[in-house]
């Protein structure tokens, strides 16, 4: 494997969001090595600013299914439960990727998180269109749910894949414990989507009064949609 | 001269990543600001553990663990630095007091900082958990669960901190059978006095049918052994 910044087109500067996009898609080797710079930090700070941008669209097309309230309150959730995720996340990711005996620095390990991010968001801005005709086409809360869950594994799993590429390159000796992370991530943004519902469905209250862990909250959804397959159901 | 100015700092990656030449250098000598870093790591780091672990009976549940945690860390560290050091040199690893002092120490701050790292995860799923209540049939399969989160995020931590530490002693002694000896010896004589310090300064996870204190009324009457043993013999007399 090359190190980084082997290739000259590597170490050209990203100087805006607009080259950050096209490089993390098309160079993602180009994105790493400019995070290990110094002055890494206008790159974060605008790969996060477009996450959450990405984030937010998306989250207006989920709002689509019920419309109302869910046009401003979906994206509100999505963005800042995708923040509070990574936040949550982040220390765990630092001291996993130490253990392993990775050199990388906190600084880097951040960057790397809002490149996961970004991917991740990104991709979902492309199934967006998918899933706003669906959206518009099904009554099925459930159904949406499924669709939306099915679009956020793929987009999380090319944004992980980004991860886990700029951890190889920082002579970590085993992948064991980011790999033991990834599983705690995908737990707590699932977990997430259920303690900040409803996402897709109606409900008088902008958060739940009742706890649930969120294999119980799709089993429960799950029964309803078997029961009436054809309704729209409240949360 | 990058080497030693990163020898010299305190850095809670080279801690993690257990460089066994870099901690060696660290047990060498006293160094005040390291010394802070560590207790400070064990303060923050199984402060903020143990206040995700207490705030599921009640926020001042949380508050008082999130002060008894570190000091079990701390009294253990502190209470048995006279007997490790006299073990390690018994056992043919021939280190002074402050290298078995700085040593331990050195591994319980990897712990801390591991509970630090995961109390955020576990403060979500407490918060995410249905309030703690008496009634079993409500939350009977969630304090389990709960339960078996708590106990798998601290043997981690501990296997990981006691990793280090007998990559440190191999470092020290150059012999993987005396490293072996000590850290077995130092394992048994930290769990026996941090088990019952643990037991007196409980509780933590707490009781919806007790009120909540900093210190149970019994906490001086009767040790945790001699509990296990009593529950043992019921086991088996019981009819």
């Amino acid at each position: 494997m090359l190190p980084l910044g082997e290739n000259p087109e590597e170490r050209e500067p990203i100087p805006n969001a607009i080259v950050a996009i096209e490089a993390i898609l098309r160079q993602p080797r180009r994105v790493m090595y400019q995070l290990r710079q110094p002055g890494a930090g206008k790159l974060m700070f605008a790969m996060l600013l477009v996450a959450v941008i990405c984030a937010l669209i998306y989250g207006i097309v989920v709002g689509t299914f019920s419309k109302g309230d869910q046009l401003w309150a979906a994206p509100v959730k999505i963005a800042s439960g995708m923040l509070i995720s990574a936040i949550i996340c982040l220390p765990s990711l630092y001291i996993f990727t130490c253990l392993s005996g990775s050199h990388a620095r906190l600084p880097e390990i951040f960057g790397l998180m809002c490149g996961l991010l970004l991917l991740m968001t990104m991709l979902l801005i492309g199934f967006a269109p998918v899933a706003w005709l669906f959206s518009e086409s099904t009554n099925s809360v459930t159904w949406m749910g499924v669709l939306h869950l099915l679009f956020w594994f793929i987009a999380t799993f090319f944004g992980l894949r980004f991860l886990e590429n700029g951890f190889s390159h920082s002579n970590a000796r085993s992948s064991a414990g980011l790999n033991t992370w990834i599983i705690i991530f995908v737990l707590v943004a699932l977990q997430m989507t259920t303690a900040l519902r409803p996402l897709i469905g109606t409900s008088k209250d902008f958060l739940p009064t009742q706890k649930k862990f969120f294999l119980t909250h799709w089993g429960d959804n799950l029964n309803t949609w078997t029961n009436a397959p054809s309704t729209r159901t409240r949360d | 001269m990058s080497s030693a100015a990163s020898i010299s700092a305190p850095r809670l990656g080279v801690l993690l990543r257990g460089e066994p030449v870099v901690l060696c250098s660290w047990v060498e000598r006293w160094d005040a600001r390291r010394l802070g870093l560590c207790i400070a790591t064990i303060l923050i780091g199984a402060g903020a553990y143990g206040a995700a672990m207490g705030f599921w009976r009640a926020p001042l549940q949380g508050l008082f663990v999130a002060i008894k945690f570190p000091v079990i860390i701390l009294l253990t560290t502190f209470g048995n630095t006279l007997l490790n050091a006299m073990l390690a040199p018994l056992l043919g690893l021939n280190i002074s007091l402050r290298q078995s002092f700085l040593a331990i120490l050195l591994s319980f701050t990897i712990v801390s900082a591991i509970l630090g790292a995961f109390s955020p995860i576990t403060a979500f799923v407490i918060w995410n958990a249905p309030p703690l209540s008496a009634d079993p049939l409500q939350t009977g399969n969630t304090y389990n669960f709960i339960q078996l989160m708590h106990v798998v995020v601290i043997a981690f931590a501990g296997i990981v901190g006691n990793l280090r530490l007998s990559q440190l002693l191999r470092q020290l002694s150059g012999n993987s059978a005396v490293a072996r000896r000590v850290l077995l010896a130092w394992l048994a004589g930290n769990f026996f006095f941090g088990s019952q310090l643990t037991w007196i300064l409980r509780p933590f996870i707490g009781s919806p049918g007790l009120e909540v204190e900093f210190l149970r009324k019994t906490a001086l009457h009767g040790n945790f052994y001699e509990t296990v043993f009593r529950s043992f013999v019921q086991l088996f007399t019981a009819h």
